[in-house]
């Protein structure tokens, strides 16, 4: 009676034994660029701890904005190596989380997935980036609230707008906190600008829009 | 014989969770999941169509995709140049329109994360991401 269970044990255990080939160091990365960073790069280190070779079938990202790189194609018994990720910041923000889907020619994990955890700092806060006065519209004030990230230390904000239609000024709140309140001549015509937000001591620019926009659509 | 039975069966599920529950603690990191997108959020490729001129498509893929092939009169708003692209989407738009944003199955969640910042930082209403992205679209044409 004990033979079917003692036979199931065993079963499990050298399916076990089998998969333990490629040993990944670790599945998930989190990375911390600072602000002049484009990239974030990522090592995900593997040995191979069985008895056969290993081979890559794929490694793909999940993004457009990631890439991996394998250093081979064949990873022997014993080998260390690594897959390199990549991740292009762009004017991304805050967590980024992007994997990578490995697939090997191993009998019985065939797919991992690693995972690139990505936390771009951002220096300022900016709610909301457009304001928008319907045509016709009283010209009234309307505020943009620009919130210091934590990390950062910003005493002046200097704010420019491309178009001289419309008037901004910068109010320091408080607490790293600051106003910028902008207002239209006037919104008889179809007008835009480009809000450039710059703090004091940083090569960094934000931005916002400004605009005067036309009647709502007739639905 | 019938409580051996049930005993062996018992014996027989408790070593099957074992190898279970220390292969779902090993390979926790290799589950993922993404949350489904809100059905007031998202619109299909049948309803977006319908919705005509009202709409703005946006395609928040790379620009090389973009360059090869997009929705007629779609706008490129992707995250690689949010900032030089979000004041030439922002001039495209008016109150009451619609907008449509769309990735591919390569550019991932990119449709998603954009229309999230459309709604977040720019403050924009009806903001929704196509179901099945630039494949539905194609598969419709």
């Amino acid at each position: 009676m004990k033979t079917p269970i003692v036979a199931f044990a065993l079963s499990i255990i050298i399916s076990l034994s089998a998969r333990a080939e490629l040993k990944w160091e670790q599945t998930t990365i989190e990375l911390h660029p600072t602000a002049a960073d484009k990239q974030a790069v990522g090592h995900f280190k593997y040995q191979n701890s069985g008895k056969t070779p290993v081979h890559f079938k794929s490694v793909h990202a999940s993004c457009g904005c990631t890439t991996a790189q394998t250093q081979k194609d064949e990873v022997p018994p014993g080998d260390k190596g690594e897959i390199t990720a990549t991740f292009n910041i762009g004017d991304r923000t805050g967590t980024q989380i992007k994997t990578v889907t490995v697939e090997t020619d191993e009998a019985a994990n065939q797919k991992t997935v690693l995972t690139l955890k990505t936390v771009i700092p951002q220096q300022l806060e900016i709610n909301p980036t457009f304001l928008f006065w319907k045509q016709g519209d009283k010209p009234d004030q309307k505020t943009i609230t620009v919130k210091v990230g934590k990390e950062f230390t910003v005493k002046h904000l200097k704010v420019t707008s491309s178009s001289p239609d419309f008037q901004t000024k910068v109010e320091e709140k408080g607490n790293g906190e600051f106003q910028i309140d902008v207002q239209p001549q006037e919104t008889k015509n179809l007008i835009a600008s480009t809000l450039t937000i710059q703090p004091d001591d940083s090569q960094k620019v934000f931005y916002a829009t400004a605009r005067i926009t036309n009647a709502p659509t007739v639905q | 014989m019938k409580f051996s039975l049930t005993r062996q069966a018992i014996m027989l599920a408790v070593l099957a969770l074992l190898p279970a529950a220390g292969e779902a603690i090993y390979f926790r990191d290799k589950i993922s999941w993404r949350s489904p997108i809100p059905p007031s959020e998202s619109v299909n490729a049948d309803q977006a169509r319908a919705w005509g001129q009202n709409a703005i498509w946006v395609d928040a893929r790379p620009d090389e995709e973009f360059a090869q092939d997009h929705v007629p009169g779609a706008l490129s708003l992707n995250e690689d140049r949010w900032n030089e692209l979000l004041p030439e989407f922002l001039a495209a738009w008016s109150p009451g329109k619609k907008v449509i944003v769309y990735c591919s199955s390569l550019s991932c969640n990119a449709s998603r994360e954009v229309a999230r910042r459309l709604r977040k930082e720019a403050q924009l209403p009806d903001v929704f991401v196509l179901e099945g992205g630039w494949e539905a679209w194609l598969k419709q044409k």
